[in-house]
């Protein structure tokens, strides 16, 4: 009997047409035993919880997984559909990610950010300019204030949607704040790159206009809708007598000149207050031009607001960190600092932003020496170019889940709307507004996520449900260890701006692209077909379907669902057995 | 058709399918499973023996069948005899390229078949003898057999009198008969079983082949479950993955990861052990790291010299 590819039925209508012997004469292709079934399986897709925990909403197990296969182009185009930045996020995010992944239980969170840097050095190395989707024109055009993350995400994901573009800027090169991150964290070469590819998708950058005094909000009217985006760019004050003296140099006014490549005098002794990323930076770099550096911080280790890696990497750079210190006076001598006069402080109860509030300890002031005071105690918003129309709330700009303000067509992102403080958060912001002013100018109505939550641009068919560890098949996985990332050592590290991590080179990047559990989301490890006892799962027809399900056959037994090592298999009632 | 991704496979196996959709064996069955990946292994030129057991059912009522190969059915107790037969008619044929398989159940093998069995590879016939073990007479209804674990229920030993033998252990029986290869297998383990498949095929003279198969109905398990038991009973080193050449010379195929798992955790999948009290479970373990013990002694200790 020739092997058989449909289902045919033998009726005998007569004793003669039967064989003599018993023997078969078709397969059992006859018999449909998918009607037995009383749970179906599917293929859906779910959220691994990388994805779900990044602010700028990359498809990172995608590109993680299409590096394991070495597709480095097309893992580049994934980030980049939805980040323009990933050779800065590689290198200064947080990386939320990290703290959600799943493979923290085998062996260390995957090193996602090495591999989005790994990545972006790669485009670089092999000058990949941004793919832009082939999309129609638009007539509209969209003004944004601030180039900054959040400014050039919106730029370049309306650019995506065909809109016009142009960016307004106070400053005399676009970047925002992303120009202060010392070169030994982010080289300005990954930087200026970045920037450039998306002013070669046909942004306009207009440098040197400040909103509020070279234009103003109504002079903006013609444009189709206005992104507000112009961060949080002024110091918090010290508060403390003393401050006005020479020898006071706020933290991003330091960071500016340093990066403007301007000399500044420190003298001999530095002291750096605050516990931000400011902070940290301004210490390291004052290091890093000869000074004794200390920083004084009201509160404990573990409600500072830095990155913990970084706190780490400045201790290790001979940073000093006096904690549960605040500043009571500048201590000046003809008007130029000579010291500073402290309190202790302890820990009270918890504010409003749930961490413990610090409370000067009667009688413990103390004074030290020091020739430059440095407060880098966060930034405010600069909202004086805003009119009664557009509201605010405690310096940020007040706008809804669709990024809009309360008076649109102006919509508002990044810093100084939401506070979130990192280059991700902005990023992810000004995706939002994109997306949201393109379904305004349209005028399509589409619900947004919470303002915590991340929004994609060209999201994959998956279901929202989030993959957690108990939901994966360990018996695929071994604990295998997370590999180091070099650095360049402490010693060395003080005496010049090269970047302190050095990245992974091409074998680690791929070893560990390869080591990630690909939560959620089908890689065709082939199990579900191997295990079936019914060959009923089928090769699909293309990448985006690469199995199918024979339902005419499948009896619903679960082993596929069971088997995926992944929790890419869903197993439903089937609709006849569900209560109705 | 597609071409297949490689980068994450966990296992290599043959694309071809030789077994047929719509077969009657029940949901999440092992034994239906390990058909499959046997027949990867042989090819197409390969006949298949089946006495009467659950596979007499699975491969499709007169006139139809669940495989690509042909199959001869016949009596309970005597698939060594008609392998034998089948095996000497091809020979005459001059069809020598031409496996044949013996598949049967373990009431087919341990028990009612045994001596046809014995009598075959006593011959040294050039055949694969397969037993798919699922444990009890399944076909019929759960009865025991003696292939049926120690405490184990079954319709013909009810809870109130589990089982109260071991499980009678053919692999010692089989190599007795120095045969050239004897070798356990088991579905979660596709790529070891159709290893072993291709190593039978190779070699000629009698070979035989132990395979566990799960069986959802007769274990009253899940299902979805039957590949995780299969691997169970591998990581709890109640059914060892092992090969035995030429009677002497033992190779263990897979060791546990990390020393193992309690025997527990393969035993509170099945609705068959749920009467079972903890000294019984104590008692199942050790005699499970005694014959553990013994298994790696002879692995290690095991001295072969090739036959001249
Ligand atoms: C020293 C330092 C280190 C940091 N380190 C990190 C880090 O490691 N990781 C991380 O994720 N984040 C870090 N951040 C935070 C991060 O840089 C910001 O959260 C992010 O840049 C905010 O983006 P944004 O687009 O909202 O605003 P910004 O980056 O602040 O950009 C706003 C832009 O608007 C312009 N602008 C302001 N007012 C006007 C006006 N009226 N008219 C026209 N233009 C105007 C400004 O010139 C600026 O270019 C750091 C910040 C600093 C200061
Ligand atoms: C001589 C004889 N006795 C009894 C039977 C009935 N019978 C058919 S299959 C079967 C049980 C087979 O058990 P096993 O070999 O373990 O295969 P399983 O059904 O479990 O797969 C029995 C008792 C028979 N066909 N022939
Ligand atoms: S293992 Fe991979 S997919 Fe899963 S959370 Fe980590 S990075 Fe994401
Ligand atoms: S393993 Fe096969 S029969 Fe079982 S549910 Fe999956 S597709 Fe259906
Ligand atoms: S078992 Fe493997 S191939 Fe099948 S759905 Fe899951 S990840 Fe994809
Ligand atoms: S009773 Fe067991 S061995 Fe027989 S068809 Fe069902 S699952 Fe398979
Ligand atoms: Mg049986």
């Amino acid at each position: 009997m020739k092997k058989q590819t449909e289902a045919r039925v033998i009726t005998f209508t007569s004793e003669a047409e039967m064989p003599m012997m018993p023997a078969s004469m078709a397969s059992t292709l006859y018999n449909k035993t998918g009607s037995w079934r009383y749970m179906r399986p599917l293929y859906v897709n779910k959220t691994p919880p990388c994805n779900a925990a990044c602010p700028a909403g990359e498809d990172i197990v995608m590109y993680l997984q299409l590096t394991a296969q070495g597709r480095y182009a097309e893992a580049w185009e994934t980030i980049v559909r939805e980040n323009p930045f990933p050779g800065v996020c590689g290198r200064v995010c947080p990386h939320p990610c990290e703290s959600e992944c799943n493979r923290e239980h085998l062996g260390g969170a995957i090193a996602i950010h090495c591999q989005e840097r790994f990545l972006a050095d790669y485009a670089a190395a092999h000058d990949l300019g941004l793919p832009m989707p082939d999309v129609p024109q638009r007539g509209e055009h969209v003004a944004v204030v601030g180039a900054g993350p959040a400014g050039l995400s919106c730029a370049y994901h309306l650019r995506r949607m065909g809109y016009q573009v142009t960016v307004f800027d106070a400053g005399d090169k676009p970047g925002g704040m992303m120009r202060l991150i010392p070169e030994y964290r982010l080289p300005k070469e990954v930087l200026e790159r970045e920037i450039a590819a998306i002013v070669a998708t046909g942004v306009e950058v207009k440098t040197g206009v400040r909103l509020g005094v070279d234009v103003s909000l109504d002079d903006l009217k013609d444009y189709a809708a206005v992104f507000l985006a112009v961060g949080q760019s002024r110091s918090r004050r010290l508060g403390v007598p003393g401050e006005e003296a020479t020898g006071v140099l706020p933290g991003i006014d330091f960071l500016a000149r340093v990066a403007r490549g301007q000399r500044v005098g420190l003298g001999e002794k530095v002291a750096v207050i605050g516990g931000g990323n400011t902070a940290m930076d301004a210490a390291r770099t004052a290091r890093r031009l000869g000074a004794d550096v200390t920083i004084f911080y009201r509160r404990s280790r573990a409600e500072m607001p830095a990155i913990d890696e970084e706190v780490n990497e400045a201790l290790d750079e001979g940073v000093r960190i006096e904690f549960l210190r605040a500043p009571v006076a500048v201590l000046t001598e003809n008007g130029h600092v000579r010291g500073l006069r402290l309190t202790e402080m302890e820990l009270g109860a918890p504010d409003e932003s749930g961490r413990r509030r610090p409370l000067p300890v009667a009688g413990s002031e103390y004074e030290v020496a020091c020739d430059t005071v440095i407060p880098a105690l966060g930034q405010v918003a600069d909202l004086s170019f805003l009119d009664a129309e557009v509201k605010s709330e405690r310096g940020r700009i007040i706008t809804d889940e669709k990024a809009a303000t309360t008076r649109p067509p102006i919509f508002a992102g990044g810093d100084v709307a939401t506070g979130f403080g990192t280059v991700t958060a902005a990023v992810g912001s000004g995706k939002r507004a994109a997306l949201a002013i393109d379904c305004f100018l349209r005028g399509v109505e589409r619900t947004f996520p919470d303002l915590a939550q991340n929004v994609q641009a060209a999201p994959r068919p998956h279901d929202a449900a989030v993959v957690r560890f108990e939901d994966l098949n360990t018996a695929y996985f071994e604990e295998e260890p997370r590999p180091r990332q070099e650095q360049r050592p402490a010693a060395e590290r003080v005496t010049t701006f090269e970047e302190v991590n050095l990245g992974y080179g091409e074998d680690a990047a791929l070893a560990e692209a390869q080591r990630c559990f690909s939560c959620g989301t089908c890689n065709e490890c082939d199990n579900c077909l191997i295990f079936c006892p019914d060959v009923a799962v089928l090769r699909g027809p293309s990448d985006d379907e690469p199995f199918v399900f024979n339902y005419d056959y499948c009896k619903g037994c679960g082993i596929c669902v069971s088997e995926c090592p992944r929790h890419a298999i869903s197993f439903e009632e089937e609709v006849k057995f569900a209560e109705t | 058709m597609r071409k297949p991704k490689t980068y994450a496979r966990n296992y290599e196996i043959p694309e071809e399918e030789l077994t047929y959709s719509g077969s009657v064996s029940c949901p999440g069955c092992g034994a239906t499973l390990a058909m499959r990946y046997a027949l990867k292994a042989l090819g197409p030129k390969t006949m298949v023996v089946i006495p009467a057991c659950c596979w007499s059912i699975i491969a499709g009522p007169f006139p139809y069948s669940s495989l690509t190969v042909p199959i001869f059915h016949t009596a309970f107790e005597t698939a060594g005899a008609v392998s034998s037969g089948i095996r000497a008619a091809l020979d005459i044929l001059g069809k020598e390229d031409i496996t044949v398989m013996a598949w049967a159940g373990d009431g087919g093998t341990f028990d009612i078949g045994i001596q046809a069995l014995s009598a075959a590879v006593e011959r040294n016939e050039d055949f694969i003898y397969v037993c798919y073990d699922n444990e009890a007479y399944m076909n019929t209804g759960i009865q025991r057999s003696s292939a049926t674990p120690w405490m184990a229920w079954t319709t013909t030993t009810p809870v109130k009198h589990p089982k109260d033998e071991p499980k009678k252990d053919i692999m010692a029986i089989m190599a007795a008969h120095y045969i050239p290869y004897t070798a356990t297998a088991t579905i979660a383990y596709p790529d070891d079983m159709i290893a072993k498949f291709r190593k039978a095929k190779s070699i000629h003279g009698a070979k035989f082949i132990h395979v566990l198969s799960p069986c959802p109905p007769g274990w009253k398990s899940e299902a979805s479950d039957s590949i995780k038991l299969s691997r169970l009973a591998v990581q709890s080193k109640v059914f060892p993955l092992y090969e035995i050449e030429h009677g002497e010379k033992v190779t263990i195929n897979v060791w546990p990861k990390d020393g193992g798992v309690p025997v527990s955790e393969y035993l509170r999948l099945q609705g068959r052990f749920r009467h079972l009290s903890d000294e019984n479970i104590a008692a199942i373990q050790a005699e499970v790291d005694r014959n553990w013990e013994r298994l790696v002694a002879k692995a290690k200790g095991s001295v072969y010299t090739e036959l001249v």
